[in-house]
């Protein structure tokens, strides 16, 4: 049987592809020294070396206030924002929504990059209100802030899902509450929100879950202060010793991949019971936006006011920031303007490499890889065996490792299967980690799509005279076309924006724009790195005006 | 040409067992109708027979060519068994055109593309699409796209074509054309066909023979007149036609004949049941056969009238006795208060 065949290949590739760099992982934890060390001895001494660093528990805890704090910032602002978005007729709908999704999209380094340059203690606009009040009336470099930033940066992730139970409601519960006697916010915070609460929940968890995943901000953010959290300890591990402590950073990774993947299963769960309750609850009428009047514009008011703090204010700081010579107190914007930045990112070949090597991995590597998602997705659609489960649980694996661990993982594999090595340098080591993160996403995209194609044309196929492989060559392939565009658009978008994966397979021939930003920032190159950044946001720009244009839905 | 022989087919979905052991034979030249309530098994013995589902015992073949034996481990797949499928949803693919529809299954038998190109036509203007070949499934209307979903299977010639409830996404008054036309078309090329429907006029009016499904097993089966007027048991009898159900203490079963006690008269009617005198049984009757009269008689009931409608070419009129509700016809209303309601003894039946 040549479909047998095949959904074998592929499954066993999918989990080697997974597993190794896992299992690689949780091997150097247990060691004394590097893997491919011949002292190296079995071991629990790295274990307990880092569960003896007071730094560690400090990340520990701050890790968990982070996240927890940014769940409590971005669930009921998400929630309520798509009640907003959803059921109201909030003037300027149809812009809103997609400015709405642009923190998902960008890079949360540019973004904190964005936020120094902007009102961070010399920020242009710090200095601008140091000249109105007196004094800078905010602090940038605080757990407060970071916190803040976090939170409000995550309110599209909550949005996303509750957007999509709401319109799963019918409307009439609504309009019911509404002859009853309740305003717009009783409306949404007595009924529609808590129909959608399994739907809320999971977005808790999601976020609380990309709290441990949290690298960009807290390294720009939190590192004045040496405020470190898992993440970012993980990465100053990398130097603390001098010498390369692999088996320290393999029991960081093991204990937040510890944490994650409970959490990960635990939204598995959530998202299972949350899309049940919608499917029952759903009714398909056309809903009749709730009329709100008067507070249509405070509620317009409110989502410009965290457009502006989350989207205008980092974007707009890092922008001007690029044309800028220099800023400070005192600077007039007309005497220091230039476009020097640019010119000087063409100085440096790994800049030029960079792009390039981003634009690659953003329009050749999104294509592949999506190519391998729908060859896993087409493998196990409709596949009647238990094998299914174990690639649901396969593809699960790597979302709960955060990209920098991925990164981590996947150079070790590269250092250590010999016919792996010589690939090592070159934008194929980038790409498979990359594709490996975002399997879990891109599987979810695709497998919507095939969704989409019923099951009856593909056994029409086989009742003409098709054979299994055949029709799905036929028919599905032909069906799934135009999701799988779509698909490589938000991969694209995905690709360019990532940072945190190339970071430790950042070398000559390696660089991308994400990772060379992190370690550009920390050379204190703020120019470059700022010319650099607005070169990124122009990539996803673009790559979200086609998508928009295209009328691609901006979440799968 | 031989028979298509389903034997003692069992299947199961999860831990339901849908299919009981069921067969079914189909002989060249027959249309055969699978006819049930829905969860019946009707959709599912179709889709077994494509080799669409998977079943765990009996056997399903043509003569030699045997498509399924659970006995020899023999299971064709579906695209080996050359049978043609008219999908209820039509799946008609949306990215060919009607005339690439149609040619798919001549390309998969490897035929020449000017063969391709005479076959498809020919069987486009046999189904009166002809000037429709280059639009797409969307252009079409119900109508049409329902006889492209016929013509896919029909171009290759298939020993039987099997037809899933391929009248039930029409609309009413298209139904009963489509269901004309269909007829026409199965005795003008001669095909063998098994259609599944939960519509039994449909059924009666397609089919040479109607196999009555009832929870993964055979009810009933024979032509559609023996259906209708000689249910085996009270299943068929009440699916088939509008009934009226009467309940009584069963006083004489004797002969072949059977009496009712309803109310402390009477009833006498068909025995169909092999039950003694002193138990609980039930008469059904046809709407159609209940007799409206103002003087009381043998094998009559006095039931009050409750609402007569009016139905177009007859009214409909609603007796009621206690908890006991029956509905006949009649050409005029009768007046409103207290009537006789006879039931013809042979044409109630006594389970």
């Amino acid at each position: 049987m040549p479909t047998t065949i095949y959904r074998f290949i592929v499954l066993g590739l999918t989990i080697l592809a997974v597993a190794v760099p896992l299992s690689l992982v949780i091997y150097q934890a247990f060691l004394t020294a590097p893997f491919f060390d011949p002292s190296a001895k079995f071991s629990f001494g790295a274990f307990s070396f880092v569960f003896a660093d007071d730094d560690f528990w400090q990340a520990f805890r701050t890790t968990i206030i982070v996240a927890a704090g940014m769940a409590a910032i971005a669930v009921p602002l998400g929630a309520l924002l798509a009640f907003v978005m959803v059921r109201t007729d909030i003037p300027g709908k149809h812009i809103l929504e997609p400015m709405i999704l642009i923190p998902i999209f960008v890079s949360a380094v540019v973004v904190a990059f964005g936020y120094v340059v902007a009102i961070g203690p010399v920020g242009i606009f710090s200095t601008l209100a140091k000249d109105v009040l007196g004094f800078v009336p905010w602090n940038l470099y605080s757990m407060t802030s970071l916190v803040i930033i976090a939170g409000l940066t995550h309110v599209p992730h909550v949005y996303l899902y509750s957007a999509a139970a709401l319109r799963g409601l019918g409307t009439d519960l609504e309009e019911a509450a509404r002859i009853s006697g309740a305003n717009p916010l009783r409306v949404a915070l007595h009924v529609s929100l808590p129909m959608i609460m399994p739907a809320i929940l999971f977005a808790g968890v999601l976020v609380f879950f990309l709290g441990f995943e949290l690298f960009g901000l807290p390294l720009v953010l939190g590192d004045p202060q040496d405020v470190l959290v898992l993440s970012t300890y993980l990465y100053k591990l990398t130097n603390k010793l001098g010498v390369p402590s692999y088996q320290l950073m393999a029991v960081v990774v093991v204990v937040i991949i510890a944490i994650t993947a409970p959490l990960v299963f635990m939204q598995r769960l959530l998202l299972r019971q949350a899309q049940r309750y919608v499917s029952v609850r759903g009714k398909g009428q056309k809903s009749q936006p709730l009329r709100l009047h008067g507070w249509r514009w405070i509620a317009l008011a409110l989502v410009v006011v965290w457009l502006a703090f989350t989207v205008a204010v980092p974007l707009s700081g890092i922008a001007l920031r690029s044309f800028v010579v220099t800023w400070g107190e005192g600077v007039k914007l007309l005497d220091v303007l230039t476009l020097d930045h640019y010119r000087e990112l063409l100085d440096y070949p790994n800049v030029i490499r960079g792009i390039v090597n981003t634009l690659g991995i953003g329009v050749i590597g999104g294509a592949a890889a999506v190519i391998c998602y729908a060859a896993i997705a087409v493998a196990i659609h409709r596949w009647n065996s238990g094998w299914t489960r174990v690639v649901d649980y396969i593809v699960m694996v790597p979302r709960a490792m955060p990209g920098l661990v991925a990164g981590l993982a996947l150079l070790w594999v590269f250092l250590f299967v010999p016919f792996l090595a010589p690939l090592k340098s070159t934008m194929f080591s980038i790409w498979l980690a990359y594709s490996i993160v975002w399997l879990a996403y891109g599987m979810r995209l695709i497998s919507g799509t095939l969704l989409q194609v019923g099951p009856e044309l593909e056994e029409a196929a086989r009742v003409a005279g098709a054979s299994d492989l055949r029709a799905k060559r036929d028919v599905t392939v032909p069906l799934i076309k135009y999701g799988m565009l779509a698909s490589w658009l938000l991969i694209f978008l995905i690709f360019v924006r990532e940072y945190s994966t190339g970071i430790y397979l950042l070398g000559p021939g390696t660089e991308v724009i994400g990772s060379l930003l992190v370690s550009l920032w920390g050379t204190g190159a703020v120019d470059l790195v700022s010319a650099l950044s607005v070169v990124n946001v122009v990539m996803i720009g673009a790559g979200l005006a086609v998508a928009i244009r295209l009328g691609v839905r901006l979440h799968g | 040409m031989a028979d298509l022989t389903v034997n003692g087919l069992k299947l199961r979905l999860g831990d339901n067992e849908i299919l009981k052991g069921v067969s079914v034979k189909v002989a060249p030249g027959q249309v055969v109708a699978l006819l049930g309530p829905s969860g019946s098994g009707k959709t599912t013995l179709l889709r077994a027979i494509a080799g669409l589902e998977q079943p765990f015992a009996g056997s399903i073949g043509i003569g030699d060519n045997t498509f399924y034996d659970a006995a020899r481990r023999v299971d064709l797949p579906a695209e080996k068994r050359g049978l043609g499928l008219v999908f209820q949803s039509y799946a008609l693919w949306p990215h060919r055109t009607v005339f690439d529809n149609v040619a798919y299954g001549l390309k998969l038998r490897g035929a020449s593309a000017s063969e391709i190109k005479t076959r498809v036509d020919k069987t486009l203007s046999q189904i009166g699409l002809g000037h429709l070949a280059e639009r797409f499934p969307h252009q079409l209307s119900g109508g049409q796209q329902q006889r492209v979903a016929i013509a896919r299977p029909l171009v290759y010639e298939p020993p039987v074509i099997l037809l899933d409830e391929p009248l039930s996404n029409l609309d009413a008054k298209l139904r009963e054309e489509a269901r004309a036309w269909l007829r026409t078309l199965i005795v003008t090329l001669g095909l063998s066909a098994i259609h599944v429907t939960h519509d039994q006029v449909e059924a009666m009016a397609i089919a040479d023979r109607v196999v009555l499904l009832d929870g993964g097993t055979v009810a009933q089966e024979g032509s559609p007149t023996e259906l209708y007027n000689s249910p085996a048991n009270q299943f068929a009898a009440e699916f088939m036609g509008s009934n009226n159900k009467i309940e009584g203490t069963l006083i004489e079963n004797a002969g072949g004949r059977a009496v009712l006690d309803v109310f402390g008269t009477r009833i006498t009617g068909q025995s169909r049941t092999a039950a003694a005198p002193g138990g609980k049984a039930a008469g059904i009757i046809r709407i159609e056969r209940l007799r409206c009269t103002t003087a009381d008689g043998p094998n009559r009931l006095k039931m009050e009238l409750k609402a007569p409608m009016y139905l177009g070419e007859r009214w409909e009129l609603v007796f009621a006795r206690e908890n006991l509700t029956v509905r006949g016809y009649a050409d005029a209303p009768l007046p409103p208060g207290d009537h006789y309601v006879e039931f013809p003894p042979e044409a109630l039946w006594v389970f």
